[in-house]
């Protein structure tokens, strides 16, 4: 019956990873595009970005995950729980990225732009083939990080009615008064995609890294 | 300037499709038919009302009345698990066709959904530990014990609203199993439930016991609709009278509520 | 293009940061092939002289010309004009992430869309220009100062630039590092490369520029030969500061 149990659990492993793998990168392109924006856009653009940063971070993400489901989904365009829960984690998950990679791109320097526009590089030639090859090895390890927590975060996408690790947890542990089994079990499963998560990106920062200094 | 103009005329064109394609003239009932789905809204957490069994299927009072309910509409049923704060909202917002969760009538909840007729009627019990020395013997007794209650339901709102036990005396939690945990560990003194799942919760942790039961805060439980979704509900209601009438839900409760 | 006699050519520059007059009407003019030593105290804009002529700072007023079009004028692609004039800093700033061919092939690659074949090829020979083609996949940090100053060198080098602008190249080397570095300089010189340099290398200014010209608070004081000026300063200013420069930099200058 254990075995039964933890499978049932373990099931909703997919969706745990389905939904990071959604949100993850949609928060890093958005999140890399507002660090851009921020840090080389004009004053307003600038401002908008900033802002944006601080309105998402300041929401909790499950009231985003209402207002995108119940409120906005079906309106213009019909999201399923899955996307609508996808896509709230994921416009969060881009303000917290924008303020790794903003972080990331100042510490480039300024100089590294310098010498890419006295070749003749466009300003967007720069960016792209200069600062921000630079800017992602230095984000590498906070962005572990966010995505550690943008993985556990993906549970909350239960409370529209996508029955992931958590929620599946949930349900065993009122059907069996065993919260301990229940939840442990979501502890464990939790634990090693994050394990694995992380160390995967251990392993790409190792294979990036720039030899050291022989000062 | 110009664009801007550009931009809101494409926006009014796009809803005016949008409005255009999804105004049929198809009601909510047929639309069910056609699809030959229902899309039903539990909470699958709150035996022996709804639950997930030992093969991960749903199963429960409710989970069985709304499959029967379903067959004799001629569709089948396809469950969507949502937290039970989430299913309000799921209904109105046409996210799921209707929902069944132990839902009680409320006056708040009639504001933005419609409730079927009642297929059953639950009594609230409280509940202690085995080692409890205070004394209940009316409902106005627990308001000077700590009480826990799981959050949004009926119980909930009583004690808030009409016991008006003061707030620090009164620990919500998402899920009964919960409270009781808490209970049997001494962080609250009482617990307020439903009689049956109540019942169910004492036998299967052990070291509590019910030390009152009536009609307090729910009374009939009622299947939650669409505002307004006459057509819906007149179906499921004729339903429901048969299966009174047939005595399956008596069956039912003997099934799930006697042990 | 045009029959100017002049490669580089600035009319009457100014440059103001807020109530800071950096330089106030400059007017130079650079020969094909010749070498133009800038000196003068810290502070007197000759960095920013240089950073105005490839236009990544803009001047407040004045022209530019290059082969006699004017840079300056409206419309003009910036972008286009930096590939025609190198530019070598006082720290290097080599791109961090690649290694001293990519370095001096991206360029090539991305700006001047040359194949990848081809842009190695090329860059491999740059880098043996300027003797350092057995560290092509050496990263800057693995490179000694020297070594990176001439890896810049080879990376501006490689975009054929019809003039080079070097901001005081050796200011940030180890004294024992320096000589690489204007070795390599005194070999493009010898090669009729155009170079506009700001130093303090008063014996490299000597051996190897046709005419050295005098700066101080954002003014060209005096121009000449480096005989002219060395031997006859006709300005006060001069003389005192090369009396200071050659009590401060005279060792090394004997080498």
């Amino acid at each position: 019956m254990i075995n039964q149990f933890f499978a049932y659990i373990l099931q909703g492993t997919s969706v745990t990873v389905a939904v990071t793998l959604v949100a993850l990168p949609l928060g890093l392109i958005l999140g890399l595009l507002f660090a851009l924006i921020y840090n080389y856009g004009g004053f307003w653009v600038s401002r908008f970005a900033a802002v944006y940063s601080l309105v998402m971070r300041g929401v909790p993400p499950i009231a985003l995950l209402f207002i995108l489901y119940f409120l906005l989904s079906g309106q213009m365009v019909n999201l399923s729980p899955f996307w609508a829960g996808s896509i709230s984690l994921g416009i969060i998950s881009s303000a917290y990225q924008m303020e790794i990679l903003r972080g990331a791109l100042q510490a480039v320097g300024e100089g590294q732009m310098i010498a890419a526009r006295a070749i003749g590089m466009t300003r967007l030639q720069a960016i792209r083939y200069i600062i921000i090859p630079q800017a992602i090895r230095l984000a590498i390890p906070p962005w572990s990080n966010e995505a550690s927590i943008v993985l556990k975060d993906s549970s909350l996408v239960y409370a529209i009615g996508v029955p992931e690790i958590l929620r599946r947890a949930q349900q065993l542990s009122a059907t069996t008064q065993q919260p301990f089994l229940a939840f442990g079990a979501a502890a464990l499963i939790y634990f090693v995609l994050v394990f694995l998560v992380n160390r995967g990106l251990d392993l790409l920062a190792e294979k990036t890294k720039l030899p050291a200094s022989m000062a | 300037m110009k664009k801007i103009t550009w931009l809101i005329s494409l926006i009014v064109l796009v809803s005016l499709l949008l409005t255009a394609c999804g105004g049929g003239a198809q009601s909510h009932l047929e639309k069910i038919k056609q699809a030959g789905v229902i899309k039903v809204g539990t909470s699958a957490d709150y035996p022996p009302f709804e639950y997930v069994d030992e093969n991960g299927n749903k199963a429960g009072f409710d989970i069985e009345l709304m499959e029967e309910i379903a067959k004799r509409m001629g569709v089948k049923v396809e469950w969507v698990d949502m937290p039970f704060d989430s299913l309000i909202a799921g209904v109105q917002e046409g996210k799921i066709d209707c929902s069944i969760s132990a839902f009680n009538y409320t006056e708040e909840r009639d504001k933005v959904v419609d409730f079927s007729e009642a297929y059953y009627t639950a009594e609230d019990a409280f509940l202690v530990a085995e080692t409890f020395t205070g004394s209940i013997t009316k409902p106005e007794d627990v308001a000077q014990y700590k009480v826990g209650v799981q959050s949004g339901t009926t119980q909930d709102d009583w004690l808030t609203n009409v016991l008006q036990i003061p707030e620090q005396n009164l620990s919500r939690y998402d899920r009964a199993d919960q409270a009781a945990l808490d209970l049997k560990s001494g962080r609250i003194d009482v617990m307020m439930a439903d009689a049956i799942p109540a019942k169910a919760l004492a036998q299967k942790i052990g070291g509590l016991k019910i030390v009152y039961t009536g009609v307090l805060s729910s009374g009939p439980m009622n299947i939650v609709l669409p505002d307004g979704d006459t057509e819906l509900a007149q179906a499921i209601n004729d339903i429901l009278k048969q299966l009174q009438q047939e005595g399956f839900i008596d069956q039912l409760a003997q099934k799930y509520f006697t042990e | 293009m045009t029959d100017s006699p002049y490669i580089l050519q600035a009319k009457n520059l100014t440059k103001i940061y807020g109530e800071n007059v950096i330089f106030k009407d400059i007017s130079l003019d650079v020969k094909k092939g010749e070498t133009i030593v800038i000196i003068g105290p810290s502070g007197t804009g000759k960095s920013t002289l240089l950073r105005c002529l490839n236009l990544l700072t803009p001047v407040n007023s004045g022209q530019i010309f290059l082969e006699g079009e004017e840079i300056t004028a409206h419309g003009v692609d910036h972008d286009q004009v930096r590939q025609k004039i190198g530019m070598v800093f006082q720290n290097f700033l080599l791109f961090n992430h690649l290694t001293a061919l990519g370095n001096v092939m991206i360029g090539l690659t991305k700006v001047k869309k040359m194949p990848t074949e081809k842009a190695k090829q090329k860059a491999l020979h740059e880098l043996e220009r300027v003797g350092l083609a057995d560290r092509a996949h050496h990263y800057p940090a693995q490179l000694s100062g020297g070594q990176q100053q001439r890896v810049a060198i080879a990376r501006a080098l490689a975009m054929d630039p019809l003039v080079m602008l070097f901001d005081e190249p050796t200011s940030a080397l180890d004294p024992e590092l320096i000589g690489e570095v204007l070795g390599v300089m005194e070999q493009l010189a010898h090669e009729h490369m155009t170079m506009l340099v700001v130093t303090h290398e008063m014996g490299f200014a000597r051996e190897v520029a046709d005419r050295i010209i005098f700066m101080e608070k954002g003014r060209i004081v005096e121009q000449g030969s480096p005989e002219e000026l060395f031997e006859h300063p006709q300005h006060a200013r001069t003389r005192e500061f090369l009396g200071k420069i050659s009590e401060l930099y005279g060792k090394k200058e004997k080498k």
